[in-house]
């Protein structure tokens, strides 16, 4: 199988921005998601070959945010389809709509016209589903299509995707093989509550999302909370990195991180202490177990010796 | 391993000769490196033109490696091929234990072709009535011509696995493998058409008023679809389970051939994911395999670290919501006891139903004493010994019970002693220690209490 044709001008397009991974872990930087090698890697190898990236990592390391980004970097629409137990193809693809339907059905009764089913199947009658949208989208750059939570859906639901991930194509019963102009760029997150099939995996690329280094945090934090301090910033991510080295059911993710920060500057808290943590526990630990844990073993100790 | 900044460290190296012995150490280390992929790694060296070996290490990882459990293994042949920091070290087997069989393997498994043996999984309902219907009708050639083995084989399926010496440890794998296990089942968001469904199909109906003017006249409906729930299984393989670790393992096997909706998990110290593992078609490769890939086989327990670190990892991800839970082991722990209640009262709160496998259930002076079972007992649905080939036909209904259920109370004990009578009832159900443990609202009053009673 070789990597699926881009239309000319939509290459020429993704080409002119992200020449090379430099240039688009920089522009992702513009964006306000800094990135490691690795996941720079990834996404260029993801835009340019062009092939769909799978991502996974522990909840709240960003990727979700991966995905935006990419969107915001292309300046396209990002089309998210957030995927649950028992999704099936009229959720995610297309359903007809039946009320307009039946009212169309009654008009040409009334007014003695006559109404074919080839009329009623038709591109008025259809409501566009998260990737029936990303196929259709006219350019000039291709839309991001994030499809969230991957393991969520079953696997019958994996199965469908797979005309989608290979050939950026779908086939609707009624219209026939709808083929994407530009074809998306797909990113897929999966929390890993079960494997995917191989057949999902084969055809995209990789990457695992790890927590950063504290000070690649500290510098995430403070973009995502626009004017906060640098002390409180390095407080928070140290607080952070030592919950998530403790013995916590649900350790706190770069979400729930920038969550306190910006619960701690909207109370004017300038240096992180027992009682400024105390206040505003609830908004990066949502377990009570994990906040008892914390509490006894003695808050202070988030905040660490030397400050 | 590389990370970080992008610095650069200039190499020189014959990149498709190098690509090409890479492959093929991966593919030696267990990852699935496929000639397409191998292509794909070619455009995306052109592409990215790695000027420094992070750079490959980057490239060749985002397209080669499928999850993340591989990357210890690919880190190795990296080293091994590439050069880098320090001696190519040795991958563990941890590293290879969720890389699926190369595909040559899993043909060789297929056209090796094992019998069929037992009739499919959805014909099965129960294991008892599996077990009626092998014995009425599969074994019915067999006894046949065999009478011998069909007395054997009725030996066999009241010994106690530990007695029994390899050859008929042999026997009873073979006898196993008919086992099938099915789930209660759940209704999914999905829908069938139904002519007495509880929902409308819009999409019918409205094809079907065409022929009809415009005017309804048939209401075509629907309903949910039911699905199987997961089924999740955790084995103790320390070396106080050892003498039923073998038989459990194969268990495990029958169980994951019986779906896709299907895990396993072996635990002593530490806790080892062998669902992949044991998806081969052939038991005994799937047995090798697993064997190869759990480290700690007979050494200490720790139930409450390995509960916890499948609560962690596994479980609170969402593989354990709605699931059955079945866990073998003797309760033995050489850790806290009391982290072996808080975490079986996490997993109870996400299971649908947890069913507990104890071997020495089975003898008539059990009490559960051991600190391990004693802490686990109160969120635990349902006690068994399954210590027997006839004592996992119970196991299996067990699992096959709804929540609350009467049925599963009927499971009985299996005594030691085979000429136990079987229709004895267990009626005197003691309160069970450690079940004042508030229960979430919603599980009914029967959790907990659906155990056999003890006697002491």
């Amino acid at each position: 199988m070789s990597p699926r044709e881009v239309t000319g001008t939509a290459e020429g397009e993704v080409r002119h921005l992200v020449p090379d991974v430099e240039t688009l872990a920089r522009r992702l930087a513009d964006v306000d998601y800094l990135v490691d090698e690795g996941l720079a890697t990834g996404m260029f190898l993801s835009l340019r070959l062009p092939q769909p990236l799978l991502l996974e990592g522990e909840a709240g390391v960003g990727k979700t945010e991966a995905a935006k980004a990419l969107a915001l970097v292309l300046e396209t629409p990002l089309v998210r389809l957030q995927c649950y137990d028992g999704i099936d193809a009229a959720e995610a693809l297309y359903e007809w709509n039946y009320p307009r339907q039946l009212l169309s059905i009654r008009l040409a009764d009334a007014s003695g016209e006559r109404l074919t089913e080839a009329d009623l199947f038709g591109p008025d009658y259809l409501i566009r589903r998260p990737l029936l949208r990303a196929l259709q989208h006219p350019g000039p750059r291709p839309a991001v299509l994030l499809i969230d939570e991957i393991d969520r859906a079953d696997d019958d639901f994996e199965a469908f995707l797979l005309e989608l991930l290979a050939e950026a194509t779908v086939t609707i019963p009624e219209l026939g093989t709808v083929t994407a102009t530009h074809p998306p760029v797909i990113v897929l997150t999966s929390n890993r509550t079960r494997d995917l099939h191989d057949a999902v995996k084969r055809r995209c690329l990789y990457q695992w999302i790890d927590y950063p280094s504290p000070a690649r945090e500290v510098e995430i934090i403070r973009r995502r909370v626009k004017g906060s301090s640098q002390t409180l910033a390095v407080q928070v991510a140290g607080a952070v990195a030592r919950m998530r080295a403790s013995d916590v059911q649900k350790p706190p993710g770069i979400a729930e991180a920038i969550d306190w920060l910006a619960a701690l500057e909207l109370l004017g808290v300038e240096r992180l202490d027992a009682v400024a943590i105390e206040r505003t526990l609830g908004s990066v630990l949502k377990y009570e177990d994990d906040q008892a844990a914390l509490r006894a073993a003695g808050l202070e100790q988030l905040v660490g010796a030397g400050e | 391993m590389p990370g970080g900044d992008f610095s650069v460290e200039t190499v020189q190296l014959d990149l498709p000769a190098l690509a090409a012995a890479f492959g093929r150490r991966l593919r030696d280390a267990g990852l699935p490196v496929t000639a397409e992929r191998s292509a794909r790694l070619a455009d995306a060296l052109a592409l990215v033109r790695p000027v420094a070996r992070r750079r490959l290490y980057w490239t060749a990882r985002s397209v080669l490696v499928t999850d993340t459990a591989q990357v210890p293994a690919f880190d190795a042949a990296f080293r091994a091929v590439f050069g880098g920091r320090g001696a190519p070290a040795a991958p563990e087997p941890e590293d290879l234990r969720r890389a699926p069989a190369a595909p040559d393997e899993r043909e060789a498994a297929q056209d090796a072709g094992t019998p069929p043996e037992g009739p499919p999984a959805g014909q099965a309902r129960s294991g008892a009535a599996q077990r009626r219907r092998a014995g009425g009708e599969d074994d019915a050639e067999r006894q046949a011509a065999v009478p011998v083995l069909a007395s054997a084989e009725e030996v066999l399926r009241g010994t106690r696995f530990e007695a029994l010496d390899p050859h008929e440890l042999a026997e009873v794998h073979r006898l196993m493998a008919r086992l099938r296990i099915a789930t209660p089942v759940r209704r999914t968001r999905r829908h069938d058409r139904s002519r007495r469904g509880d929902h409308i199909d819009l999409r019918r109906t409205l094809r079907g008023s065409m022929r009809t003017g415009g005017d309804a006249i048939r209401l075509a409906r629907r309903r949910r679809r039911v699905a199987q729930r997961r089924v999740v299984m955790l084995l103790d393989i320390s070396g106080s389970m050892e003498a039923y670790a073998r038989a459990y393992l194969q268990f495990l096997t029958c169980a994951a051939g019986s779906g896709p909706r299907a895990e396993a998990f072996v635990f002593a110290t530490r806790l080892t994911r062998l669902t992949r593992a044991l998806g081969s078609r052939d038991p005994q490769r799937a047995i090798r395999r697993a064997a190869a890939a759990a480290p700690d086989w007979s050494s200490g327990t720790r139930i409450g670290d390995a509960l916890k670190a499948f609560n962690d990892h596994h479980g609170r991800r969402g593989m354990a919501r709605g699931a059955v839970i079945v866990i073998l082991s003797d309760g033995w722990e050489r850790g806290d006891p009391a982290l072996v209640g808080r975490e079986m009262e996490r997993l109870a709160r996400l299971a649908y139903r947890i069913v507990w496998v104890n071997p020495r259930a089975g003898a008539s002076r059990f009490a559960p004493q051991a600190g391990g079972m004693a802490a686990a007992l109160g969120h635990c649905d349902a006690l068994l010994s399954g210590d027997s080939l006839g004592a996992l036909d119970e196991v299996i209904d067990a699992i096959a019970a709804p929540r609350g259920s009467a049925a599963a109370l009927a499971a009985r004990w299996q005594g030691a002693a085979p000429e136990q009578d079987d229709n004895e009832p267990w009626a005197s159900a003691t309160p069970v220690p450690g079940s004042s443990v508030a229960m979430p609202s919603g599980y009914g009053p029967s959790r907990g209490r659906t155990t056999p009673g003890w006697t002491t």
